[in-house]
């Protein structure tokens, strides 16, 4: 199966690959997995005091698809409001790379790590 | 026609714990009495059933013979039907899972064939638990999110399992 130019891109030159301290109260940490391909994507989020997304990495353990959707969705939320944040879809995500049918799990499970981050993020500071 | 249950094509009752020594025997024996060969000279109507007798009986005994499919499967005859593929929300052994990766990565890049082979023996260790502990548990209603839990955790370490294999036909090379 043909990867598109931009997964490619992602995943030749993943952005904001790393890791935030997860004990900090700025930060919201979402681990989700896709268990028939194995698939393991945490992603997080440093939210500043005004509620700002300033900061979001991932580690994403799983196909090029996986880790270009995660990658993007990083992209994505720097600089946004959580609830903006939320508000980003998966079929979105899947136009953006071009994702084959086959591949469209991998777009949901990064809406679903950034819904996992935000709430975390949410629950750690009473938000929730 | 419906589709038969995969065990009752075994002659088996639905049952987590399965013989495959005695699975893999059964099936050689019932997929040579459907095989095409024994069909040539017969009508074009049995040599259809044949093959589609084939076809169910290779579809159940890859279900039957694999751990987490087996468990889906038995969850499914339970009412309960799951999509293959979902996302799970299940932080430790997920936490857990990236690890796992981490240092069969790290095994990888030294190319270290003893490390290879102690890792898969924890694996194995861990995938003969979560079997047992689903096999006290996928038949109790109450206990129904536990047994899908379980589930999703032996698909992923049949995943993993798959990968250290690959990895170990890698390094034999």
């Amino acid at each position: 199966m043909a990867y598109s130019e931009k997964v490619i891109d992602h995943y030749e030159n993943p952005r904001n690959v790393g890791k935030l301290d997860a004990e900090d109260p700025h930060v919201g940490t979402g681990m989700v997995g896709a268990p028939a391909c194995g698939d393991v994507m945490r992603l997080q989020i440093k939210v500043s005091d005004e509620g700002i997304i300033e900061d979001a990495k991932f580690k994403t353990y799983g196909c090029g698809s996986a880790i270009a959707s995660s990658s993007l969705a990083t992209e994505w939320m720097k600089g946004k409001t959580l609830d903006e944040a939320a508000q980003i879809k998966n079929t979105t995500i899947a136009e953006e790379l071009a994702l084959p049918p086959v591949k469209i799990h991998c777009s949901v499970l990064a809406e679903d790590a950034i819904k996992a981050a935000v709430q975390d993020y949410k629950q750690k500071n009473g938000l929730a | 026609m419906g589709r038969p249950c995969h065990f009752a094509l075994f002659e088996l009752q639905p049952a987590f714990t399965v013989d495959l020594q005695q699975l893999a025997a059964r099936y050689r024996e019932l997929a040579r009495a459907v095989h095409p060969d024994r069909f040539a000279d017969a009508g074009e109507r049995e040599q259809r059933l044949a093959l589609q007798r084939a076809a169910e009986l290779n579809e159940a005994y890859q279900v039957l013979k694999s751990a987490p499919r087996r468990a889906h499967y038995l969850l499914g005859l339970q009412g309960h039907e799951l999509p293959m593929e979902a996302t799970v929300q299940d932080p430790q052994f997920l936490l857990q899972q990236m690890e796992l990766r981490e240092e069969l990565e790290s095994l990888h890049e030294t190319a270290d064939l003893a490390g290879v082979a102690a890792f898969k023996q924890r694996l194995k260790a861990a995938q003969l638990h979560l079997e047992e502990q689903f096999a006290h548990c996928w038949q109790d209603a109450a206990q129904r999110d536990m047994a899908e839990r379980l589930m999703r955790r032996m698909q992923f370490l049949d995943k993993l399992a798959r990968e250290v294999r690959q990895l170990e036909e890698r390094l034999d090379d």
